[in-house]
């Protein structure tokens, strides 16, 4: 089965866990158009994550995400969707409306350390003293 | 729709995108302009290897110390957390300046590991705040603060740095915070907003908690600065320059009672 890869605005590079899973994959970046139109974040923003994309992604598209996708896919011959897994809330309401359409692999994100399920809220300084010990 | 890739200078593609993207920014297309940071992992790499921890624990708080500006590269998952911490543990070694770093990298989990629980929570108070806070109910921050004309030089040029190049130091970011909060009594959200729209890191929960940590909503006490801490670690020649009354010349005992009696 064909897999491409989507690359979004937390995981925008050659080294995104999804694209290093699936080295030969085709690869996408979506500009989320009713996200932006609403956001109003400053040019300089849009540009910065243009080159990310430029040198990340084989594709850039500007459109809603979900639909661009799943048209990309379509073009490109694509039948399964990887992704890094990201905590954002939108993108998590994508994958579940993109999985409606397509099959979706999450693969996880790189961490710094690793938080084990059920980890309760705690400060930073309890935080990193329990899961920080390599780094100290 | 396909965006293409445009070629030409970094200028050239900024005013290509400019146009191809009209109403998905917030300038006029006529104002758009590239930050003088360059995106990409290219140029995160080469500023990764520029990077020399040594004197980082010493320095980081002051606005000309050694720190990486790797920020908006990790904050795109350009330069991979680990990979950054690695790097450092693999050219530098282990000391206490890397230490320091390390744990600065752990902040940023630390927010992605609450964000992953909270969702759009972390927009909200996460506690009652420790200290007597503005009603939060301002859209916008003021024109005046926003445009640099406060007449307080610490202030506007921290804003003209931040809208000119989509970066300032975290230092800087506390004290505009604790401005815009305590001083100003303005609502974290406001301000929140206004960071994120234009820092190249802006990261959802990074920021959002960020200013609820000096707001108070999220730490123990709320952050407070004043003009020698502004001296001591911005340098002097902002409070040179400066004619203003100057609301931080105090002691923090004096602030605490000026801004947080009831």
């Amino acid at each position: 089965m064909k897999t491409g890869v989507w690359l979004h605005g937390d995981s925008l590079s050659k080294r995104d866990p999804a694209l290093r899973n699936y080295p030969e994959a085709r690869s996408v970046f979506v500009f989320d158009r009713p996200f932006l139109e609403k956001a109003g974040l400053s040019f300089k923003r849009i540009f910065f994550l243009y080159e990310c994309a430029v040198e990340a992604a084989e594709e850039m598209r500007v459109g809603e995400t979900v639909e661009e996708v799943v048209d990309w896919m379509k073009e490109q011959g694509v039948e399964k969707l990887a992704v890094t897994e990201s905590p954002s809330p939108r993108w998590r309401e994508m994958v579940e409306r993109l999985r409606q359409k397509v099959e979706v692999k999450v693969v996880p994100a790189e961490g710094m350390v690793t938080v084990p399920e059920g980890y309760p809220v705690k400060r930073f300084t309890p935080f990193w003293k329990d899961l920080g010990r390599e780094w100290s | 729709m396909i965006l293409p890739k445009f070629t030409g200078s970094r200028e050239e593609q900024a005013r290509c995108l400019a146009k191809a993207m009209v109403g998905m920014y917030y300038e006029e297309m006529e104002e758009a302009r590239e930050s003088g940071y360059v995106g990409g992992r290219t140029a995160g790499l080469e500023a990764l290897e520029r990077f020399r921890v040594q004197g980082y624990a010493g320095t980081r708080n002051n606005l000309k110390g050694n720190v990486s500006r790797l920020s908006f590269y990790i904050r795109h998952g350009v330069l991979g957390i680990r990979e950054v911490a690695e790097s450092v543990q693999k050219r530098l070694g282990k000391s206490y300046d890397a230490i320091k770093f390390w744990q600065e990298l752990g902040w940023r989990q630390f927010w992605r590991h609450l964000y992953g629980l909270w969702g759009d929570g972390i927009y909200e108070d996460r506690e009652a705040p420790k200290v007597p806070l503005g009603n939060g109910a301002e859209e916008e921050l003021p024109a005046e603060i926003v445009e640099g004309r406060t007449g307080l030089v610490c202030m506007d040029e921290t804003v003209r740095e931040l809208v000119e190049t989509g970066y300032i130091h975290n230092h800087a970011r506390m004290w505009f915070a604790s401005f815009v909060v305590h001083f100003r009594k303005l609502g974290w959200k406001a301000g929140e907003r206004f960071f994120y729209r234009h820092l190249l890191d802006g990261d959802p929960a990074s920021n959002a908690l960020s200013w609820q940590w000096v707001a108070s909503t999220f730490s123990h006490r709320a952050y407070l600065f004043n003009r020698e801490n502004i001296q001591e670690n911005g340098g002097k020649e902002w409070c040179e320059r400066c004619t203003a009354k100057c609301p931080f010349d105090a002691t923090y005992p004096e602030l605490e009672r000026r801004l947080f009696s009831k």
